[in-house]
């Protein structure tokens, strides 16, 4: 038996070790390191002297890490609740459909999602450019003023969240169809003999049901959306970067632009903190609201 | 002449004229050059390379012009994989310097290259020199025009005898002028890049320099009334937008498309866009076109220009070879002495013997805006200062807004203002 | 229940119907609209009204974006990259779920809650530090160096261990018995059982490689080291207007991955399901 589990353990640890090799060296190894320079003022590549927290300090008067920290909140608030219900929404309508009519429109959902970032960007600038972008001939048509959307700081991040949710919501509508599916059509059938309202029946049976795949889609685009960058990277091109920035943008500035490792890290230990504080605190939430259930 | 430099001379020599049997030397090129700049560019290469077929080769690649270039020059000098060769701004060399992102260019490297500071105008010179060291070749000065429709100004009864927009020498006539054009009929009377602040650094401070404006005084941005200055000039802008006279919210490729299809009958833009007039007009996809000095809006004639210009990276923890090295120098020194075809990109040469050359002397339209020789004012020398560099970072966060009416003049002068002095 | 109701129910059931296909083609409108201006001459592109199908149709800006830029050479590096992160991370994935899900070691726990844990760490935050380690190991534009922090997606062992720890405890008992090594047990046993599993986390591994936008921008400096995604944002070619052009590229970049996806539809559905640990 001893030596069973001697070998048991022998042979776990060549079957780990791959794994745990990369994860030191790409995860544990840079969060050290990471945490580490920004006490300093190294420059991108090199060391730098120790600077105690002036990295920190001066994040306080920083109007730019203000910016960042100001649009990252709001570009959450923008996409996580309604890219939620957007996509409850649809999968709802989805979930109606039948055979090859319902594999045909959820295709025309889901395809975005599976485009690379830059092909979206391309696109979408394209619809929305102000002098020549298919939008404004709409809004020409429409009677209504050209709104130059991706130039404007009220514009930018709401139009930012709309492309993303339009992007990104082919995934939630997936996992939402999934869990309706894994409602068992007898309670359905149940709820109609009682004569049950379809928003009685939405809201006793679908609801409560899907609640735990609500809270996942729920997870999933708070912390993605935390982390955002390339969409407003893309969309800021040639246009008010500083107006628009995000957290992830400010880290990239400050590091790959301006060779300041140092300041840079401080600005991405922040965030790392922020997103592991969200992360625990939206967990423990959820698992209240789930279990009041 | 040193024992090296007979030695590079000689390298030089051996590579470049007598085209011994010898390893190609491969010389990898970065360039931003879009555009009309791109297509000769490419043509250029292609004579390098036909003329140093078996000995040397350029291998080029463009990538996007701005901050994304420069972004990616930074990081690949600091991790030693950066080109052989670049094009930069002779505006952004301060900054470049400090950064230690270029290597000097000695005596010796001039000597091997058969140039010296006699073959450039001393502000160009100057402009590639940063305490009595060289960091680079210039090839070009690029100013800003002003492109007009001819047929549009002729519609609207304001262009003069000489064939040029009336109203040239006043704020008020040139105001008059736009407004013409807008009762004519013309959707947008002036083209311009309103969505990139960057881009209209340039046309804001050639308002300033007409005021005698400077934005860096003892190392202190916008000092005295330099600050009024700035907010003159954003006015004037502001004041066109406002009348409906100015595209808003304009990015650079769509004020080309927009002057291109005729919705804008006037654009400031740089030289480097007349290949694109001269390529469309020769398809017979374009109007009666015509470029001029910028108008004079304030006291006197002033335009900003920049200068591109060749620059060895440092590679960090790379030495170049010797015989890599003199290839380099080949490459700047064939471009420098042949830059009269670059001429037809709009541009300046830097090469004085270029531009005294009758067939400089004779090109169209370079020679109608070449009297801004005389009025051309040049960025700050600074570390701040440059295409994308901070500078323009601050600058063009508050120009954006300004210009299109979202902001005050006064107090983009103000955020403006406080922000600098912050660098 | 009343057939008035029952009326009534199909009717709001039908206005429901036919709103979710009106959407549909409306959030489709915009890929529809990219195809067609890339169809489109750069002269009629601009012109100033709706035109929903080209009045010449030509397929010059295709050429031009295979034949002017190195999206060809892209395309060879989006896939080794996309290829060789996807093995590398399934191939670590399943053995490390392997000896979670049917081992008993120390540090198992501890190892279980890392990896846990690990859902919280936003990779966008390292970026410096990658860069930097990348560069010390002389990675910086290879393909190696655009793979290396990649290969972490804590995700794939957390659905392989759950699969695992499903398969009935005979068959483990059973080979046990016959005196098979735990690799045997693991690839004659566990995996052939799992191959949908398998190929259900490859191919979202291979889409979110495929996709990635920020590590690889980072990574490469050199045009000819670019990945699609990267490339068709980053490289400017010698032309005056190019909104055309662009969408071209755009629709080239794109265009692999939804051919893909159309094929094999039910797969990547189920795929995409799994990887947020819900089983379709």
């Amino acid at each position: 038996m001893l030596t069973n589990r001697r070998k048991d353990a022998l042979v776990a640890a060549v079957l780990v070790a791959p794994f745990l090799a990369i994860y030191l060296l790409v995860f544990v190894w840079p969060t050290i390191q990471m945490f580490g320079i920004s006490f300093t003022d190294a420059p991108l590549i090199g060391s730098g002297e120790w600077v105690g927290l002036d990295n920190y300090t001066r994040l306080d008067t920083d109007p730019r890490f203000r910016t960042a920290a100001w649009n990252t909140a709001y570009f959450v608030l923008l996409t996580v609740l309604p890219g939620t219900i957007v996509a409850l929404l649809i999968a709802l309508g989805v979930s109606r459909l039948k055979g090859r009519l319902q594999a045909a429109i959820l295709a025309l959902f889901f395809l975005p999602y599976i485009l690379p970032v830059s092909v979206v960007y391309l696109i979408w600038d394209w619809v929305l450019n102000f002098q020549f972008g298919i939008l404004m001939h709409v809004l020409d048509l429409l009677g209504l003023d050209r709104i130059p959307i991706m130039k404007t700081r009220d514009w930018f991040m709401p139009a930012v969240g709309v492309v993303t949710i339009w992007w990104t919501a082919g995934f939630s509508i997936l996992l939402f169809l999934a869990g309706l599916r894994a409602i068992p059509p007898e309670i359905y059938e149940a709820a109609a003999l009682d004569n049950a309202g379809r928003w009685t029946t939405f809201r006793r049976i679908t609801w409560p049901l899907l609640w735990p795949v609500t809270s996942l889609v729920f997870t999933i685009q708070l912390i993605a959306q935390l982390k955002i960058f390339d969409q407003v990277y893309l969309f800021s091109q040639g246009g008010r970067p500083n107006d628009n920035m995000v957290l992830v943008y400010y880290v990239f500035q400050r590091a790959f632009q301006q060779d300041q490792g140092g300041r840079a890290a401080a600005v991405a230990v922040t965030l790392f903190v922020l997103v592991v504080v969200v992360s625990v605190l939206q967990f423990q939430l959820l698992r209240l609201a789930g279990g009041r259930k | 002449m040193t024992v090296r430099g007979m030695l590079k001379t000689a390298i030089v020599a051996t590579i470049g004229f007598a085209g011994v049997a010898q390893a190609e030397e491969t010389v990898v090129w970065w360039d931003f050059l879009g555009g009309g700049d791109g297509v000769r560019m490419k043509k250029m290469i292609e004579d390098f390379n036909t003329a140093h077929s078996g000995a040397i080769k350029i291998d080029a690649t463009t990538l996007e012009w701005g901050t994304p270039f420069y972004a990616k020059v930074q990081t690949s000098a600091a991790v030693g994989e950066a080109p052989d060769i670049m094009t930069y701004h002779a505006s952004r060399i301060p900054l470049a310097v400090k950064q230690g992102v270029l290597q000097e260019l000695t005596a010796d490297d001039w000597t091997a290259m058969g140039l010296s500071s006699a073959d450039f105008a001393p502000a160009t010179w100057d402009a590639v020199t940063m305490e009595g060291k060289q960091y680079a070749v210039p090839l070009d000065t690029h100013p800003i025009v002003l492109y007009y429709n001819k047929d549009l100004l002729e519609k609207a009864g304001m262009l003069d005898e000489t064939g040029k927009p009336k109203g040239l020498d006043s704020r008020d006539g040139f105001t008059a002028t736009l407004q013409a054009l807008k009762d004519s009929g013309v959707k947008f009377p002036l083209g311009s890049v309103t969505a990139d602040g960057n881009f209209m650094f340039r046309t804001i401070y050639s308002l300033m320099g007409q005021q005698n404006g400077a934005l860096m005084t003892d190392g202190e941005f916008l000092a005295g009334d330099n600050g009024a200055k700035l907010a003159n000039a954003l006015g004037v802008l502001a004041d066109w937008t406002k009348a409906g006279l100015q595209s808003t919210y304009t990015d650079y490729p769509a004020t080309v498309a927009l002057f291109t299809s005729g919705e804008a009958a006037m654009m400031i833009n740089g030289v480097w866009e007349v290949p694109t007039m001269t390529d469309l007009n020769a398809q017979g996809k374009l109007f009666n076109w015509g470029a001029v000095e910028l108008p004079v809006i304030f006291d006197k004639p002033a335009t900003y220009a920049d200068s591109h210009a060749f620059a060895i990276p440092a590679n960090q923890g790379k030495e170049m070879p010797a015989a890599k090295r003199a290839a380099v120098l080949e490459v700047m020194s064939w471009m420098s002495k042949n830059s009269l075809f670059w001429a037809t990109a709009g541009h300046i040469p830097a090469n004085g013997a270029v531009v005294a050359s009758p067939d400089y002397i004779a090109m169209e339209p370079n020679a109608t805006y070449s009297s801004l020789t005389a009025n051309m004012i040049f960025d700050p020398k600074s570390p701040l200062a440059g295409v994308a560099g901070p500078i323009f970072d601050v600058m063009s966060t508050y120009f954006v807004p300004t210009l299109n009416g979202e902001m005050d003049p006064a107090e983009a002068v103000e955020s403006i203002k406080e922000e600098l002095n912050a660098l | 229940m009343t057939t008035i109701h029952l009326q009534r129910a199909n009717f709001w059931g039908g206005v429901i119907t036919v709103l979710t296909i009106l959407l549909a083609l409306l959030w489709a409108f915009p890929l529809y609209w990219g195809v067609i201006s890339s169809l489109k001459p750069e002269d009629e592109v601009v012109r100033p009204y709706i035109e929903l199908w080209p009045e010449t149709l030509t397929f010059s800006h295709y050429t031009t974006a295979i034949y002017d830029t190195q999206i060809v050479t892209w395309y060879i590096n989006s896939i080794a990259v996309a290829v060789g992160v996807t093995v590398i991370t399934i191939a670590t994935s399943m053995l490390c779920g392997y000896a979670l899900s049917q081992l008993k070691f120390p540090g198992r726990k501890a190892l279980w809650w890392l990896i846990l844990a690990s859902f919280m760490v936003p990779t966008q935050a390292l970026i410096i530090n990658h860069f930097v380690l990348t560069s010390q190991l002389g990675l910086i534009n290879t393909w190696a160096g655009i793979m290396l922090p990649q290969l972490i997606h804590p995700v794939i062992i957390i659905v392989y261990k759950q699969f695992f720890d499903q398969v009935p405890k005979d068959f483990r008992e059973a080979a046990v018995m016959d005196n098979a090594g735990e690799f045997r047990i693991l690839f004659k046993v566990y995996l052939p059982m799992n191959w949908g599993v398998t190929t259900a986390l490859s191919i979202v591994t291979f889409i979110w490689t495929w996709n990635a936008f920020l590590w690889p921008f980072l990574s490469v400096t050199k045009t000819e080291m670019m990945t699609v995604p990267v490339g068709i944002t980053q490289v400017n070619d010698a032309f005056g207007v190019y909104y055309a052009r662009q969408l071209a590229a755009a629709v080239l970049a794109g265009l692999p991955v939804a051919v893909a996806y159309l094929l094999f539809q039910r797969k990547v559905t189920e795929a995409i399901t799994l990887s947020a640990g819900i089983k379709g």
